[in-house]
């Protein structure tokens, strides 16, 4: 009799186990090497890594850093033109300061990406495949740099998907993939 | 109510002994096991209330609520349901872990008494601060994400509430201390030891509720002058992942102990279940870093150390469990000669038409396959980049903590109506279909809600998505799984109320039971011979588990695929 409920005596430690059970734990332990090795292979074979350096910076500088890249870049009644591989983007309540912007499809860029104000999150998909998507969180106080390339032309939308007020709902932006 | 929780006679030291368990009960243990277990019940109906204004505002076809009502509806749903219902009841299972299995007088009472009131009176406190939030204020949802600023009676409430269950928790850590001291040569109870092992994941959680509110408190009076974001996440999550470590342990402590009274289960083997137990300690806080794989701040390396340590202790952890408790089933039913020599006639013959049964085995599949598959999935490094802050996230803690730990505490409670309370249970009919509704109707919800998240990208804590103020831009192409979504959830919040009408209607109307054996016939006893268990079959349990890893390596490789069709990241 193996109860729950009742105090242990004598050495169970001992006791044998089922080879059924001893098979699934053997079983669970490969799948657990399985789950860790695909994602740490994923990070050198795959192309999705939410990858890059993270640097500390107050708010104000940033802003002071963006409006030298709109300066740099060109400004279309489209969106902005990058003139180089950086695009620089900030979410704040209750907008993506930055958006719309024109990307060049197949060319890589480097987003810096972070927040004026409060947490707020970077949702992107294109207009055209909602289940293309992905999400990052964005926190005010640190830039994330991060490498992005897209190859499929199109109109992206950008939504805000962490609580950041009563106006969370509004937030949104785009940004344009061009041949 | 006094009644309620004075039902019973007890010796001239206060015991009685339980038909169904034949445990010792002491009458302190007794009546504060009721007491945190009703006041439960009533956070349940609180936020029950709250699903009905979240889940059709979710459906804008209904679109209950504007956005302001939504947020405070979002809060009280969070805060009821998974902290409220849950704590309430957890603090219930550390005493029956404690000194109701091991048949001792509840130490220090009004150490529990204070707790209770503590708790409770904070309860009130962060439920009247996240109704009257105004603006700067806004209302804290589950997280209170910082700088974003909640009211400060929620920030103190929470920090009360802290303290409230650090003091009831006291009268278990005073028996276990006792236990150990009186019997240093023998070890505990399965149950107790899985309560014990709750109850220290919780006072590290709770520690780290200090660490986080506190500062948090002292910069929204305006003592502290800055907070920083990143480190707001990483401390919260201490408590926020923690917290959700106590209620699976809990809730697996209250499968073990249910499985065996209602259904025959024996402890196949208390090397692996106690192993699994200990992984869990010492594994999962830092599985906590599944919260932050799409933040800045962190290195994907540390990403991947963080959540590769949890699939390796954690997942391994429920891996045993999620063998040891049904093949406790299976083995222990063989020994009884219950359902015959076939694989799965164990499984067929068990007590399904036992609520207490029912709600206990539903409970254990749902969690497995809905909660615990996309968990490992999302907690991936990756992967979580198209699960992050989507639907899909609150659908796989539907799946974890309604589905699988709200239906154990439902056991649990129907359990407990005859055996502690001595109440029949009204309503017999719905009483015994009402496990399966509510996992049925919820489950479905559930579903939805993962799809909505991980295939269409549909945001959670948004209270629309139909339309985008400014633009034309909006998930419309998703409604007709909106529409199924809403109305399973519908007829989840009517399983829910289901449950509560039975649970108040025996309380208050339940003819009385004396002899609560004669209405939940235990199974613990009987299985003449003497083969030690682990020498049974449990050939139905490996099929059934490896039918379970196919769908988990299935729904793995879909989500990988889906990931790698994007744009090229990193
Ligand atoms: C019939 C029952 C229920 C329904 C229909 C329901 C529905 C929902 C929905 C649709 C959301 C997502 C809202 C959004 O993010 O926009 C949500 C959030 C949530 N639910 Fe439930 N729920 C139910 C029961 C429960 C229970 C029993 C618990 C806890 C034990 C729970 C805990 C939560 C939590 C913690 C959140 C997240 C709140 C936040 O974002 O801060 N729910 N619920
Ligand atoms: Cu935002
Ligand atoms: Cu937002």
């Amino acid at each position: 009799m193996s109860s729950p409920l009742k105090p242990l005596e004598g050495n169970w430690w001992g006791l044998p186990a089922n080879r059924h059970e001893k098979a699934w734990v053997r079983i669970s332990v490969v799948w657990g090497l399985i789950l860790f090795g695909w994602m740490v292979g994923w990070s050198f074979f795959g192309n999705q890594n939410q990858h890059g350096p993270t640097y500390r910076i107050e708010p104000a500088a940033y802003r002071a850093k963006l409006a030298a890249y709109r300066e740099a870049s060109t400004v279309t009644e489209r969106g902005l033109r990058p003139a180089g591989e950086d695009v620089y983007i900030a979410a704040m309540r209750y907008g993506f300061d930055g958006l719309p912007v024109i990307l060049k499809a197949g060319k890589t860029y480097r987003l810096h990406l972070t927040s004026y104000d409060v947490q707020h999150g970077f949702s992107i998909r294109p207009e055209h495949a909602l289940s293309k998507q992905i999400s990052l969180q964005l926190l005010p106080g640190y830039e994330w740099v991060i490498p992005m390339r897209f190859d499929e032309p199109g109109v992206y939308h950008v939504i805000c998907n962490e609580f950041c007020g009563i106006g969370h709902r509004t937030m949104h932006g785009i940004f344009i993939v061009e041949e | 109510m006094a009644g309620l929780l004075l039902s019973g006679t007890y010796d001239a030291e206060g015991f009685r002994t339980c038909s169904v368990t034949g445990l010792r009960i002491h009458r302190d243990v007794e009546r504060y096991v009721k007491l945190f277990a009703l006041t439960a019940v009533v956070a349940l109906l609180i936020g029950g209330i709250s699903a009905i204004f979240v889940a059709l505002t979710r459906w804008e076809v209904i679109g209950l609520a504007d956005p302001p009502a939504f947020y405070k509806w979002l809060s009280i749903h969070a805060w009821n349901l998974l902290i409220f219902w849950m704590v309430f009841m957890e603090v219930a299972i550390l005493y029956i872990g404690g000194p109701l299995v091991l048949g001792r007088p509840l130490p220090a009472p009004k150490l529990a008494g204070v707790g209770y009131a503590v708790m409770l009176g904070a309860a009130l406190m962060i439920n009247h601060a996240i109704a009257t939030t105004e603006a700067p204020d806004n209302a804290p949802l589950l997280t209170s994400y910082a700088p974003l600023p909640s009211p400060p009676l929620f920030y103190l409430g929470v920090v009360l509430f802290i303290l409230g269950v650090i003091i009831a928790a006291l009268p278990f850590f005073i028996t276990i201390w006792r236990e150990k001291q009186e019997h240093p040569n023998r070890s505990l109870p399965l149950v107790s030891f899985g309560a014990f092992i709750t109850s220290i994941i919780a006072l590290e959680a709770l520690l780290g509720g200090l660490i986080t509110y506190i500062p948090t408190f002292l910069w929204r009076i305006g003592v502290v002058e800055h907070i920083d974001a990143g480190w707001y996440r990483q401390m919260y999550w201490i408590i926020g992942h923690g917290s959700q470590q106590i209620n699976l342990a809990a809730m697996i402590t209250v499968w073990y102990f249910l499985t065996h009274v209602v259904g025959g289960a024996e402890v196949v083997s208390e090397k692996l279940s106690r192993t699994a137990f200990v992984l869990y300690l010492f594994f999962i806080n830092m599985g906590a870093a599944h919260h932050l794989l799409a933040d800045p701040g962190v290195h994907m390396s540390w990403k991947h150390w963080n959540t590769s340590y949890a699939v390796y202790g954690a997942v391994l952890a429920s891996m045993i469990h999620a063998f040891a408790i049904p093949a406790g089933l299976e083995a222990g039913r063989r020994k009884r000669g219950l359902g015959g020599q076939g694989l799965f006639g164990w499984l067929w013959s068990a007590p399904w038409s036992n609520p207490v049964f029912s709600a206990t085995a539903l409970g254990i599949i749902m969690f497995g396959f809905i909660g615990g598959i996309s968990g490992v999935v999302m907690g991936q490094t990756q992967l979580n980049l198209t699960w992050h802050n989507t639907l899909g996230v609150p659908g796989h803690f539907h799946g974890t903590v309604v589905l699988g730990t709200t239906l154990t505490f439902m056991a649990l409670v129907y359990f407990a109506l005859p055996v502690l309370f001595n109440r029949d249970l009204v309503f017999k009919p719905l009483a015994r279909i009402q496990p399966y509704f509510y996992a049925v109707a919820m489950g479905l919800a559930t579903i939805m809600l993962l799809y909505l998240g991980v295939l269409y990208g549909v945001p959670r804590r948004h209270p629309s998505v139909m339309s985008f103020p400014g633009t034309d831009f909006n998930f419309a192409a998703a409604s007709p799984l909106f529409a199924i979504f809403g109305v399973a959830a519908i007829l989840a919040i009517i399983a829910g109320a289901s449950f509560l009408l039975v649970a108040v209607g025996s309380l208050l109307f339940g003819k009385r039971v004396e002899n609560p054996a004669l209405v939940m016939p235990p199974l613990i006893s009987g299985g003449s011979d003497d083969r030690p268990i682990h020498e049974y079959s449990m050939q139905g349990t490996f099929t059934l588990t490896l039918i379970f890893l196919a769908v988990f390596a299935i729904v793995y490789a879909v989500n990988w695929y889906l990931l790698g069709r994007l744009w090229a990241i990193g």
